[in-house]
């Protein structure tokens, strides 16, 4: 299951709602209810799901999805 | 403003101004996330809410029936709102981001009759509907056609329904807006206005915001609370103002390229928010023309002076801070333009606001020493009971004032000085969040035994929602655990009862009733001598 597959089973857990389709493009503002509260939510799945550690400024200097995806695979690359 | 008795909240914001000579006038400009414009006219606007009071008459709704708004920012949530009123029914709003419990807490005690969403809100409500025997009909936005005889078509009914509306008239004493607020125990509850409200927002939009027809004014506020209907809906379109509304989300850049490209005249934020964009990076403001921006305001939480030092530092602007409640309706205290602002006070009470400082005993307290936060009833937005709980309501009333249930001191110059909340309530970044809801929430985790929920001091949200827990025999705290929690609240409760700490204890402090003790947590959490603790359980 490549990287965009498997986050977005957890964006719908995260965000409670299974019709959430995401794309590189999708930002906080195209999924309900992704406020900086739940976006700490979906940080700490992510963390788990994949057994990474990011630190806040990584997170907070994400723009959209993509910028997510490229972080998830760069901290997988360097567990090797 | 009122002109033979007709005190119709949508009448006045729609119709009213259209008789006024503002047909053409943008009432609404519309700004998406992605940063589409589209703006709508006082005559779009009262033809919409037409449209709209018609959907609802011809589904048998009449004056009286509860109808939500369970929707985020869109311009269909300002066309459900005020078309709800044009037909007197009750029209009640809930933040986007409450889950499924919060929901049936509300729909449940006010017996709601309808609600109009989104489709990725239909499984929420799905979930509950079945305990929702009064909800006859779900209206959706974002579906083409009707999906069943209760499963509506936003779009479809619509463009069925006539634009022609006459508005009944009404009275100033038929109820209007209902807002659910929490209280430190027991359920949430539903704080009923009625339309004589209008009163008090027009007269504060004017007064204290200083508000009239020329400005463009742009309230951040959520519509689900009270300041986004009495202050981003009814107080500025009540006078004629072109309100500037966004889709997005907090975005320092988008939010600075609006208030510079919109040019707008009036903002009205809120802590939160500003003190996340004193964070940002000092250059974004020095390239922005905010010239046309003549007054700032913010509500919601005490404002730090450090954020009103910044904004004279960085917009070269005061921020004039405002206090009030959903049961107030409207402000009751505020800096504003014309008096020296004292950063990190409330300000003084506003135009025939009478607050005071009162004991527990009901005796006056003298200037500078704090007691309980007093208003003398008889405001025209004046909450006119808790739905439901009259006996709760009547409670609030004691010695011919309103007890507000927040705490502060007075100066001897009349400024009023925040000090805290009289109750357990948890104020995060401006919302009133229920331990006691939290904690329920809680206890629906198999794992979790017993918890008490507190808020703590955080400097971005005021106050965070920290938890404790007791976990059951054999139960182990895992990081997957803690995640469990995290979506259980997020999506059970809300994002913003999410708790953003967690501790896991052997017990919870309860008194010999088996009460809570909270304040024995938070002396805990801040390392503070708890007190008296004569009466807690062994």
């Amino acid at each position: 299951m490549d990287t965009m597959t498997s986050l977005n089973d957890i964006f719908r857990e995260v965000f409670d709602d299974d019709t959430i389709e995401i794309t590189r493009a999708t930002t906080a503002d195209d999924v309900d209810g992704w406020d900086s509260l739940s976006h700490t939510n979906l940080i700490v799945a992510v963390e788990m799901a994949y057994n990474v550690r990011f630190n806040l400024k990584d997170t907070r200097a994400l723009k959209d999805v993509g910028e997510l995806i490229d972080l998830i695979d760069r901290k997988l690359a360097e567990k090797g | 403003m009122i002109i033979n008795g007709q005190f119709n909240i949508g009448h006045i914001c729609t119709r009213k101004q259209c008789e006024l000579g503002r047909s053409e006038k943008v009432a609404m400009r519309w700004i998406s996330q992605h940063m589409e414009q589209t703006d709508y006219t006082f005559a779009e606007l009262d033809r919409q809410t037409n449209r709209f009071a018609n959907v609802l008459a011809h589904l048998g709704f009449a004056p009286g029936d509860i109808f939500f708004t369970f929707l985020p920012k869109m311009p269909e949530q300002f066309f459900a709102f005020l078309g709800t009123l044009k037909l007197q029914a009750i029209a009640g709003t809930l933040f986007s981001n409450f889950g499924e419990e919060a929901l049936l807490d509300r729909l449940g005690d006010s017996k709601a009759k309808g609600i109009i969403t989104k489709k990725s809100f239909l499984k929420k409500i799905g979930r509950i509907r079945d305990q929702l025997p009064n909800l006859r009909y779900v209206i959706v936005v974002d579906i083409d056609q009707h999906q069943s005889d209760d499963i509506l078509s936003y779009d479809r009914l619509m463009a069925e329904a006539s634009d022609h509306f006459t508005v009944a008239s009404t009275s100033a004493d038929t109820p209007s807006v209902l807002h659910y607020t929490s209280g430190s125990t027991g359920k949430p509850k539903g704080v009923q206005h009625v339309h004589g409200s209008i009163l008090s927002q027009n007269m504060t939009a004017r007064e204290i915001l200083q508000l009239s027809e020329d400005d463009v004014y742009w309230c951040t506020a959520d519509q689900g609370w009270v300041t986004g209907t009495s202050y981003g809906i009814i107080g500025p379109w009540s006078i004629g103002a072109t309100q500037v509304h966004f889709g997005g989300g907090y975005n320092a850049e988008h939010w600075f390229d609006i208030l510079q490209r919109e040019k707008i005249t009036v903002w009205y934020s809120a802590p939160t928010a500003l003190r996340m964009l004193l964070k940002e990076e000092p250059e974004l403001f020095a390239r922005c023309d905010l010239s046309s921006l003549r007054h700032i305001f913010s509500v919601g939480e005490p404002l730090n002076p450090e954020v009103i030092h910044w904004a004279r530092r960085t917009l070269n602007r005061d921020i004039y801070d405002t206090w009030f409640q959903t049961e107030t309706g409207a402000i009751m205290i505020a800096n504003r333009p014309g008096i020296e602002v004292r950063p990190g006070s409330m300000g003084k009470p506003a135009p025939g606001i009478e607050a005071a400082i009162i004991a527990d005993d009901g005796s006056p307290v003298p200037d500078g020493e704090q007691g309980n936060l007093c208003v003398r009833p008889g405001w025209p937005s004046m909450f006119v009971t808790y739905l439901n709980n009259d006996e709760v309501y009547r409670q609030k009333f004691r010695g011919g004032y309103y007890y507000s249930g927040d705490t502060a001191y007075r100066d001897t110059e009349g400024y009023f000085w925040f000090m805290g909340r009289s109750d357990d309530v948890i104020n995060t970044a401006g919302h009133l969040v229920s331990p006691f809801e939290v904690e329920s929430a809680l206890l629906e985790i198999p794992e979790i035994a017993e918890s008490g929920v507190i808020g703590a001091p955080d400097e971005l949200l005021f106050e965070k929602v920290v938890a404790y827990i007791a976990l059951h025999d054999n139960c182990e705290y895992s990081p997957q655990l803690e995640l469990k929690i995290r979506l259980h609240v997020s999506n059970k409760a809300s994002t913003i009862a999410t708790p953003q700490e967690i501790f896991v204890v052997d017990k919870i402090p309860k008194n010999k009733s088996g009460k809570i003790m909270r304040r024995v947590l938070k002396a805990r959490y801040l390392g503070t001598d708890a007190g008296d603790l004569s009466t807690m359980e062994e």
